[in-house]
């Protein structure tokens, strides 16, 4: 007698008896979502990392207390942690369209008197965007509520509100201007408006015979944000309506320098050659004699 | 020692800029370079920049004292340049460029030892302006 055929079993089989059989189809989706969920943590984790690795307040903001080397520097900290200052000018390649009479507002041609090409020859402030770009260390000091930046050169400071608060109505014209400053995630938001029709760049070396000047309508928007813990990316967007048509951007670096403090800098103590005529100096009158 | 008038190149030419307060055009004629080797006299090492002056004598015996203004103490001190690099007596040879008001004053942003050491020297990069 033929034996009965014994009966295979199969997956549906299984699956009637309970248990756990994946299909072709649904092992494949498996692989899937696995996979994506390695590439997903993959591609986030120097997000991660970064998230956790830069300096951070107690309340878990990025904190930005320390000295730093700003824009005016060639940031290749090493042994010794010396950036190399620089001279920095704003770069015409970012900026917006000229509005009508704006390029003429902007790019005046040098006096040659350096009371009005460069007033801080004779010690006077200068000001917001230049000293953005000026080669001088600075101190920020940050505190839940507001952010205090102490600045080497000219021995300017700005105490900037971080609340979000808007800028005060009639705000006066200043040097500096006035400073808000908001959290936008891990990035800082300065906001400044209020300065001074004064001048743009650290210099005008590179063009001697043409200045350039921003207007007192200038509105200047830094967004500062770290890239590692010593990179800060910063990023100037300056809007100057009387000038250009749209406002540009340019991007900088500030690096930490853990090492470095800030010097005492007294313009006035020994400008010898102030406004460009030179005082003799003790040695000179009694060669001169 | 003779006062040599030099032309630099552009290495030079910005590094009163890099180092200053001001523009470097507002103070220094680019047109009008200068080296003089002598002695030094005084230093002030002071802000807004240190100033250093050497005593030139010409050929016919004529003493002539120069001062030269270099950068702000402390970014100096930052780039590893402290007060006792220049002391009185030393004789250098500084390069630079004339005070645009014509007086016997420059920007000297390149100092030569008798020895050969150079301080306050940039490289391209640190001086160049750039737009």
């Amino acid at each position: 007698m033929q034996e009965p055929q014994r009966h295979k079993d199969t997956k549906a089989d299984r699956r009637d008896q309970g248990e756990f059989v994946p299909s072709r189809r649904s092992a494949f989706v498996s692989l899937c979502l696995c996979g994506f969920f390695v590439c997903a943590i993959l591609a986030l984790m120097p997000a991660l990392l970064h998230a956790q690795s830069i300096p951070r307040t107690s309340e878990g903001r990025p904190n930005f207390t320390g000295v730093w080397a700003g824009p005016g520097f060639t940031h290749r900290v090493g042994p010794g942690d010396t950036d190399a200052p620089r001279v920095t000018t704003y770069d015409t390649a970012k900026m917006s369209p000229f509005k009508p009479g704006g390029d003429a507002f902007m790019n005046r041609p040098a006096t040659h008197d350096p009371i009005k090409d460069d007033p801080t020859a004779g010690c006077l402030p200068n000001g917001l965007t230049r000293q953005i770009l000026s080669p001088y260390a600075q101190q920020w000091i940050q505190t839940p509520t507001q952010i205090v930046v102490l600045y080497e050169y000219m021995h300017f400071f700005r105490v900037i509100p971080t609340d979000g608060r808007p800028h005060k109505k009639d705000v006066e014209q200043t040097w500096m201007g006035d400073s808000v400053a908001k959290w936008e995630g891990d990035t800082l938001v300065i906001d400044t408006i209020g300065l001074k029709e004064w001048m743009l760049d650290a210099t005008h070396d590179s063009k001697p015979d043409q200045l350039r000047i921003h207007s007192d309508q200038i509105h200047v928007t830094e967004r500062l944000r770290y890239v590692d813990p010593t990179t800060v990316s910063y990023q100037v967007t300056i809007d100057d309506p009387r000038i250009f048509t749209a406002p540009w951007s340019q991007d900088f670096e500030m690096k930490l320098h853990p090492t470095w403090k800030i010097f005492e800098f007294v313009c006035e103590e020994n400008n010898r050659c102030i406004f460009g005529k030179c005082t003799e100096a003790d040695v000179q009158k009694t060669s001169r004699e | 020692m003779k006062i040599i008038p030099f032309l630099f190149g552009a290495l030079f030419l910005f590094a009163g800029a890099a180092f200053s307060h001001h523009s470097f055009s507002a103070e220094y004629d680019a047109t009008k370079p200068v080296t003089v080797t002598g002695v030094v006299k005084k230093v002030e090492w002071q802000n807004p920049h240190i100033w250093f002056y050497v005593e030139v004598k010409d050929e016919s015996g004529k003493v002539t004292t120069w001062g030269f203004s270099g950068g702000p103490p402390g970014m100096l001190a930052r780039r590893g340049i402290t007060k006792d690099v220049l002391k009185v007596g030393d004789v250098i040879k500084v390069e630079g460029f004339r005070a645009k008001d014509g007086s016997n004053n420059g920007s000297g942003g390149n100092v030569t030892f008798a020895d050969g050491r150079k301080v306050f020297a940039g490289s391209a990069e640190d001086v160049a302006p750039r737009e």
